[in-house]
């Protein structure tokens, strides 16, 4: 059973932390979070075919303006790693990065993603907080956001199956 | 359309080859259709093209078939070309194209929103790519590019969310299909691939 | 057809577009025919498409250029469908196909051999993509698109070799560093929009 509240407190805490702009790729613990995002009139938002491409999107949106986030498995992330190298940390572009965290403790079948995603990040010098308990998903995300825009960087919220409610 | 109708209908033609299959339900019908170690299951999304390309070229003399999906082969629309320039003969490249994400969550591609791949395909150079009509058009197709000995795609536009959770489950392990995968190749090509463990004394 | 004559063409009638290059050539000729801070170097290959959209759906009044090459845009091929989904009508999106990597030891390209660019773009659902076959089509169609605020995907085959290379290399060499570039043409966006972009250094006290 999909639970409904800890994605739409994730999305409730995007839009309090001003975020405004939205790039993603599905992952099957997502489908609930990006169907929010999709209904959500406030926030614009770009589906994917790449997550490369949503790194380069968010970094052009950012400088019209924008608050910006990407949506996206840690797979995922892993392909985006040129991108955020060479554009979102050498222009200084603030992204959030929502990493459904794949291969997570007690998560099967992901196990090798699992345990190269917090080193990856660690050596790409993006600070990442993982998110377990539903209450500590405004804080975490608001202060991310904040984080992200005062770093300059990109800071990522690693999201267990707890929090987007498809923990079994 | 439906995938798993097509696989069957193409599982004797396919004969001996080696299949390289994207992960999730293709994985798993073909897997019950035509079980055994000439499958190596992908779960790196987009790959599938990529590895049976290599291998193709490895392996020239031997049929290999890559059992592709639209999501895998948006996310690496950057092979088209290189299969273009590569061509290898002995590759049928097979895209279902059922408009989703299917192992992740059934949200729909760009496919669903006007990216039709077998003109991307084309466009990157790829002569002999094409859109089968029906079950059986699919089949004619795969055996014309049996035939052909010219890298072929075959695209099907196929059902969402076709039901595979009664088939039985991919049973091995990921290093472990590797293994078989690359022992299956020893024995039926008369070849080494795994060294010899070292060290020799 | 030689590149630096279609930008030429369209230098002095992009106004204060926002223009995004692909690094190398492109970015030296375009900085040089019209210099200041309204353009932006990627050196992401294949990036240049993707950030282009990303302003063009920030900035909806403002014009974009996007100025790439076939090999980065091989290299984003999976960007085409994204943009084939969006097309926001204030942007201009062109690529200069010389059918080798100019900044990367020249080797050639898959446009060299067998792929053509616009109609992969087509196939994925951008049916506005189209070759252009001299400066003057280039100029007209991006004039067109300007003046009809209509999005626009323009192909342009260009020569290419090492004597290429060479007169590009003769320009004033590209004299803003990365991070610096960033913030120039943001302070340049604040400035002609209006808006606030670079959030004013913390802490407040």
């Amino acid at each position: 059973m999909a639970g409904e509240t800890g994605p739409s407190m994730i999305l409730e805490a995007m839009k309090e932390a001003g975020i405004n702009f939205v790039t993603s790729l599905p992952d099957h613990n997502l489908a609930k979070l990006l169907e929010f995002v999709d209904k959500d009139p406030d926030l614009k938002h770009v589906p994917l075919c790449r997550e490369e491409e949503g790194i380069g999107i968010c970094a052009g949106a950012y400088m019209g303006g924008k608050t910006t986030a990407i949506i996206m498995q840690n797979g995922g992330f892993l392909n985006s790693c040129n991108a955020l190298t060479t554009t979102a940390l050498n222009f200084n572009i603030p992204i959030v990065l929502l990493i459904y965290y794949a291969g997570d403790i007690g998560d099967e079948g992901f196990s090798t993603l699992g345990s190269v995603t917090e080193p990856v990040l660690q050596g790409l010098g993006i600070r990442c907080y993982v998110l377990r308990k539903l209450e500590e998903i405004r804080a975490t995300i608001k202060g991310a956001t904040t984080l992200a825009i005062d770093s300059r960087r990109p800071v990522a919220v690693l999201l267990t199956k707890d929090v987007l409610g498809m923990r079994r | 359309m439906r995938r798993y109708g097509c696989l069957q209908a193409i599982a004797e033609d396919v004969g001996d080859a080696l299949v390289i299959c994207t992960v999730g339900g293709a994985a798993a019908q073909w897997n019950a259709i035509r079980p055994g170690d000439g499958n190596l299951r992908c779960r790196t999304l987009g790959l599938v093209s990529s590895i049976a390309m290599g291998l193709a070229l490895a392996l020239q003399n031997r049929m290999v078939v890559a059992l592709d999906g639209d999501g895998a082969l948006l996310m690496n629309a950057c092979a088209l070309p290189t299969l273009a320039c590569q061509r290898p003969g002995n590759l049928i490249h097979l895209v279902f194209d059922n408009g989703v994400y299917e192992s992740s969550g059934l949200r729909p591609t760009a496919t669903l929103n006007g990216a039709d791949l077998v003109e991307m395909a084309r466009g990157a150079g790829i002569k002999h790519a094409c859109w089968a009509s029906s079950v059986e058009n699919f089949k004619q197709e795969f055996n014309k590019a049996k035939e052909r000995k010219a890298y072929s795609l075959i695209a099907a536009k196929v059902e969402a969310g076709e039901d595979y959770r009664e088939l039985p489950a991919f049973g091995v392990a990921e290093v472990e299909n590797a293994y078989r995968f690359m022992r299956h190749i020893e024995k039926l090509e008369g070849i080494r691939v795994v060294p010899l463990p070292g060290p020799r004394h | 057809m030689r590149r630096f004559d279609c930008l030429k063409a369209i230098a002095p009638l992009v106004g204060d577009a926002l223009v995004i290059t692909i690094g190398g050539g492109s970015a030296t000729e375009w900085t040089h025919l019209r210099p200041g801070e309204g353009n932006l170097r990627s050196r992401t290959l294949g990036l240049v498409q993707s950030i282009a959209l990303g302003l063009a759906l920030a900035l909806p009044k403002r014009q974009l250029l996007a100025i790439d090459g076939d090999g980065a845009l091989l290299m984003n091929l999976c960007g085409l469908p994204t943009l084939a989904r969006e097309k926001p009508s204030n942007l201009i999106y062109m690529v200069f196909d010389n059918g080798i990597y100019e900044a990367s030891g020249l080797r050639k390209t898959a446009t060299a051999e067998v792929a053509d660019l616009i109609a992969v773009a087509k196939g994925a659902g951008i049916g506005e993509a189209v070759w252009v076959s001299s400066p003057e089509d280039f100029k007209s169609r991006v004039l067109e698109s300007m003046r009809q605020r209509k999005f626009a995907f323009i192909g342009a085959r260009v020569e290419s070799g090492p004597e290429y290379v060479a007169e590009f290399r003769s320009l004033p060499r590209f004299d803003v560093s990365e991070v610096e570039s960033a913030y120039r043409m943001m302070r340049y966006i604040e400035k002609t929009e209006g808006i606030r972009v670079v959030p004013l250094p913390g802490p407040r006290h």
